[in-house]
């Protein structure tokens, strides 16, 4: 897993989420870089592509909705995740028309985000 | 009439023997609800008289029918699981395993309220309202969760405390260093300076009194903002600073402090001086917040000059450099207050710093002190030069450096009463000698090795020694401990160099990583022998393990989940903890080292010393985040257990201090009044009772509830493959095993014989089932009294898939010989059930025993053992000659020698 040396963005307006999934995804061996928010989390993509992209839905800006739509158009080998406290029905939906690779509802045990991640490095892995 | 005198007559006889036997019965430990054993005796006495002297046909009030009382214990038993799940479940968020917010814990918390008040309206259901007591002592309680919810947690409570006093929920009344130096108090190991806490609450008074709200609102309002003008940050924290520093008290505050340095003196002695130290709400939780704030050192006692130095230490909230740290480890605000501990100062040889993990070197297993002649403040501020040691961490450790400097000065007490410090010049050889000698070096460092067990993490310790070479801690916080990131290898790869013992293990009940050697637990009695920093290892999960959860560095057990008491308790005491993993026991060696990795559920052989480094340097930024703060504090008040044994005095409502508490009296009660179902044959439904044919005279008559009993069983004489009842069918398993049950009675010296006369049975009533023995059954309970001979034997248990609803209640009393005999059965059962990890409590020929939250195949082993023993003991007490007996037959039995009692060995 720890190979290819992955890496992963996570964009959340609450601190805690992007230490949290640093300690989690550094112990695994990914390169992982935070950001509170989108902003300066979009021009860290421009500047070097990434494998995955957490993003959080409500922030101030740019949402999490347009941080999807973005990399996707600007990455499509990227696969983005989001994770939020306001899951709906609808978002979850609207998500998935813009491409979402998972959508996960807050709160969620880390295991079931790292079991999302590796399925991502994974199919990102049998594409190349 | 006639009828009347007749029973009239013997129903004198029976009272007056109840009466003086209910006498000599008078300091029976306390049961739940006001059902002391007393009580229960009253109550006999009450409906036996009613029956008597008044006239038969009006039906006793309280009767209900059997399946009616079973379905509300099942009620009580789910609004119980709801609370305790939605405890659980929060408890679960705190593991470090979730990512949670805000919304969840205020929805969450609501459930939980509206839970708890059902538990609470199902339990007086079931009792009939004889548990009203509990919904005063849970008002309080919903209060202080709300409080915190509200973030006003802080301003209700006392405004001084003695520190003795703190207990869990004052915490964030008395900030960080105050809530762990309390803690310290109650650890035998350590000592600490008395003294009293100024509470956050006199803090926020302080506020009010003197006009300052709205500033203080405004201030924290800005912080919190992501963007905020600095310069009207700068402005309101510097008027904060000054107008707080030239604050009047409020009123009756210089009194209450004058009454409280008149106790501190008390126990001080006379010529006593204060330090008056910050301890804020985070303040050494997880955040050091070393030297943010101020301290006042040798205060004269007396209340005017303490409550300055408060206003110091309380105005340097508003310091420049406090308010610049705190706004870096809490970029998203919180507000936050600030206590002051006020202790009596020691008049100190030197002082010094140890910390339980070398920082420069965290894999090193060694401490490092540092320490100088005089005051400890001198150390802290950098202002004279100190020894150094290294120590060896082990058993014992071992000093390895040695660096004494010329400690040619020290900061002592100027001697006056006005108090202050000042510098004074020491004698050469004074400063050319280590500051500590060996002994007491060593000393230090096993105290410093038992904090760090003690609080889960590498401990910075501010210690002091007094003339008499006495060691003092002052202070014990969590140790930062900062890797490096260049040139560190990847942690997964250093890994791969240890063996594995178990990957993918169980689940994960607390997250952490813990190391230290193995320790098995196979029954309670081993708890007593657990060594310092040990992994406990064991079968089951129990509530019991709450004894060494401070000495333990990581807990393992076979079977159990994360919803079980045991959890609950290592959530709220931090221990890494594993459970559900199959084997480990066989896979271990007591006292081999293995490492916990209680985040990854793996166990590795060995001290893997880069997943300890990791854990230490990583384990506090998750604590930062005001939610996981905000739930942390609740959970405090929540899960917390404090009624762990149902046996102890304290079982009452008014002991229940936590959420936790009410729901474990609740279970309790619950039980305990499904055991008296059997005991009023009045209540028992006539004609409903069926025969029991069975290899042996046990006399047996059943009462089916519902699936106790298969449908196309006979109707009278039941073999014991007609029974349904899990429970139950265990219990007969036991009884009926080859050689438990003794057929031929035991020949009765005359002695004995005219005992038995004399002694009328404790629970005879004068009823349609005198003489037999009852079991009330269903599928999954069983209530079983036994009134053979001389004695009464009751056991009560519910026994389903759920392990948490799982219990078994035992009781014994009586026999047919003297009190010294029956005492003499009473601790041999007593003795046979600890062994099966019963909690047992006993008092002359009474032995009552309870256990409970095991898994339903354990429950039936231990339901089979039970049968075993009723046989076994039946008549065992003639035999009971002398105290030897009680532990040979004890060892007879726990070695399945049943035939021992026939052999009359």
């Amino acid at each position: 897993m720890s190979e290819a040396n992955t890496r992963l963005l996570v964009v959340d307006d609450e601190p805690i989420v992007g230490k949290r999934l640093k300690q989690v995804f550094d112990k695994i061996g990914f390169e992982v870089e935070t950001y509170t928010d989108s902003a300066s989390a979009l021009s860290a993509i421009k500047n070097r592509p990434f494998d995955i992209v957490v993003t959080d839905l409500k922030m101030e800006g740019i949402d999490g909705i347009e941080v999807l739509k973005r990399v996707r158009s600007t990455n499509p080998g990227t696969r983005v995740i989001i994770i939020t406290g306001y899951a709906s029905a609808d978002t979850a939906e609207l998500a998935e028309k813009h491409g979402v690779f998972a959508f996960l509802a807050k709160p969620f045990r880390l295991d079931e985000l790292k079991q999302v991640i590796y399925r991502a490095v994974e199919t990102d892995r049998a594409k190349k | 009439m006639a009828l009347f005198s007749k029973k009239a007559a013997a129903a004198t006889d029976c009272f007056f023997q109840l009466f003086s036997e209910a006498q000599d019965r008078k300091g029976e430990p306390d049961l739940p609800c006001a059902d002391s054993f007393l009580g229960l005796q009253r109550m006999v006495l009450r409906d036996f008289l009613k029956e008597f002297f008044i006239t038969r046909w009006f039906t006793p009030k309280a009767c209900r029918p059997l399946s009616l009382v079973f379905s509300q214990f099942r009620e009580v038993l789910k609004a119980n699981n709801q609370a305790l799940e939605i405890i659980a479940d929060m408890g679960e968020k705190l593991s470090g395993e979730y990512l949670f917010d805000l919304r969840y814990v205020e929805s969450t918390v609501e459930e939980m309220i509206v839970a708890m008040r059902r538990a609470i309206a199902a339990i007086n259901t079931l009792t009939q309202d004889q548990c009203t007591a509990l919904n005063e002592v849970f008002i309080p309680m919903e209060a202080r969760v709300r409080a915190i919810l509200n973030k006003r947690d802080d301003r209700e409570g006392p405004p001084l405390i003695w520190l003795g006093e703190v207990e869990t929920r004052h915490w964030p009344l008395v900030g960080g260093k105050a809530a762990h130096l309390s803690e310290l108090l109650h650890n035998p190991k350590v000592r600490v300076p008395e003294g009293f806490v100024i509470t956050t609450r006199l803090f926020h008074d302080l506020l009010d009194v003197n006009g300052l709200r709205p500033e203080f609102d405004r201030f924290e309002h800005l912080l919190s903002d992501h963007h905020p003008d600095e310069e009207a940050v700068e402005n309101l924290r510097r008027l904060l600073q000054e107008k707080v520093l030239r604050a009047e008290p409020p009123s009756n505050l210089l009194e209450s402090l004058a009454d409280f340095l008149q106790r501190l003196a008390s126990v001080s002695g006379p010529n006593f001086f204060l330090a008056v130290r910050s301890s804020a709400q985070e303040e050494d939780m997880d955040f050091s917040f070393a030297g943010q704030f101020h301290s006042v050192l040798q205060v004269p006692p007396q209340a005017e000059a303490v409550y300055r130095a408060y206003l110091e230490v309380a105005a340097s909230l508003f310091g420049s450099k406090a308010i610049r740290y705190r706004r870096q480890v809490f970029p998203e605000g919180g507000t936050m207050s600030i206590a002051a501990c006020c202790q009596r100062m020691i008049s100190a040889r030197a002082s010094g710093i140890i910390y339980s993990v070398d920082p420069m070197e965290p894999g090193s297993q060694s401490m490092v002190v540092v320490g100088a002649l005089g005051q400890g403040q001198a150390v802290v501020e950098g202002q004279v030069p100190t020894d150094f040691f290294k120590i060896a961490k082990g058993e014992p450790p071992r000093i390895v450096e040695r660096m004494i400097a010329a400690k040619h000065e020290s900061l002592v007490p100027m001697g006056g009463a006005d108090g202050g410090l000042a510098m004074q010049a020491v004698s050469i050889d004074q400063a050319e000698a280590p500051c500590l000698d060996d002994r007491t070096l060593l000393d230090l460092a096993s105290q410093a090795a038992h904090l760090e067990t003690f609080f889960k993490r590498p401990q910075d310790i501010e210690w002091t020694m007094d003339p008499l070479e006495t060691l003092y801690i002052l202070q014990s916080r969590p140790l930062l401990i900062t890797e490096s990131a260049k040139g560190k290898p990847r942690l997964s790869e250093k890994l791969e160099g240890y063996e594995l013992i178990a990957s993918d293990a169980g689940r994960v009940a607390q997250q952490g990583i813990g190391a230290g050697p193995v320790y098995w637990v196979e029954n309670l009695a081993d708890l007593k022998d657990f060594p310092e920093g040990a992994v406990l290892i064991s079968h089951r999960d129990s509530s019991q393990f709450v004894q060494v959860m401070h000495r333990a560095a990581a807990i393992v057990t076979e079977v159990g989940t994360p919803a079980s008491h045991m959890a609950t308790l290592c959530r709220e005491l931090r221990v890494p903890c594993l459970v559900g993993v199959p084997e480990i026991m066989a896979r271990v060696t007591p006292g081999e080292e293995i490492t916990v990795d209680a985040e990854d559920r793996r166990i590795y052989r060995g001290r893997v010393v880069e997943l300890l480094t990791y854990q230490a340097s990583t384990s506090m930024d998750l604590h930062m985040a005001p939610e996981f703060r905000m739930l942390r504090r609740i959970l405090r008040d929540v899960s917390r257990l404090n009624l762990v044994d149902p046996l102890m005095q304290e079982f009452k409502p008014e002991g229940c201090k936590t959420f936790h508490d009410v729901l474990r009296f609740i279970h309790e009660t619950a039980v305990l009044e499904l055991v008296e179902l059997g005991r009023d044959d009045r209540c028992l439904p006539g004609g409903m009772a069926r025969r029991l044919d069975l290899p042996i005279q046990a006399g047996i008559l059943a009462i089916d509830i519902g699936g106790g009993i298969a449908p196309d069983a006979p109707r009278d004489l039941i073999p014991f493959t007609a029974i349904r009842s899990i429970p139950f069918r265990a219990i007969l398993q036991g009884m009926l095993f080859p050689g438990a049950w003794h057929q031929e009675t035991m020949p009765v010296s005359f002695r004995d014989m005219m005992h038995s006369m004399m002694t009328t049975p404790q629970d005879t009533l004068s009823g349609q089932y005198t003489g037999h023995n009852i079991a009330i059954i269903s599928e999954t309970y069983v209530n079983l009294c036994f009134r053979f001979g001389y004695h009464f034997n009751i056991i009560d248990a519910f026994c389903h898939d759920v392990e948490r609803d799982n219990h078994i209640y035992f009781r014994f009393l009586g026999g047919a010989t003297d009190i010294a005999k029956r005492s003499r059965r009473a601790t041999l059962i007593a003795t046979i059930l600890e062994a099966f990890d019963f909690s047992v409590k006993t008092r002359g020929d009474l032995v009552i025993a309870r256990t409970g939250n095991l898994i339903q195949s354990e429950m039936e082993r231990t339901l089979d053992i039970l049968g075993r023993l009723i046989g076994f003991t039946r008549q065992l007490d003639v035999q009971m000659t002398d105290d030897q007996a009680v532990a040979r037959y004890a060892e007879a039995f726990l070695m399945g020698d049943y035939g021992v009692v026939a052999d009359k060995r």
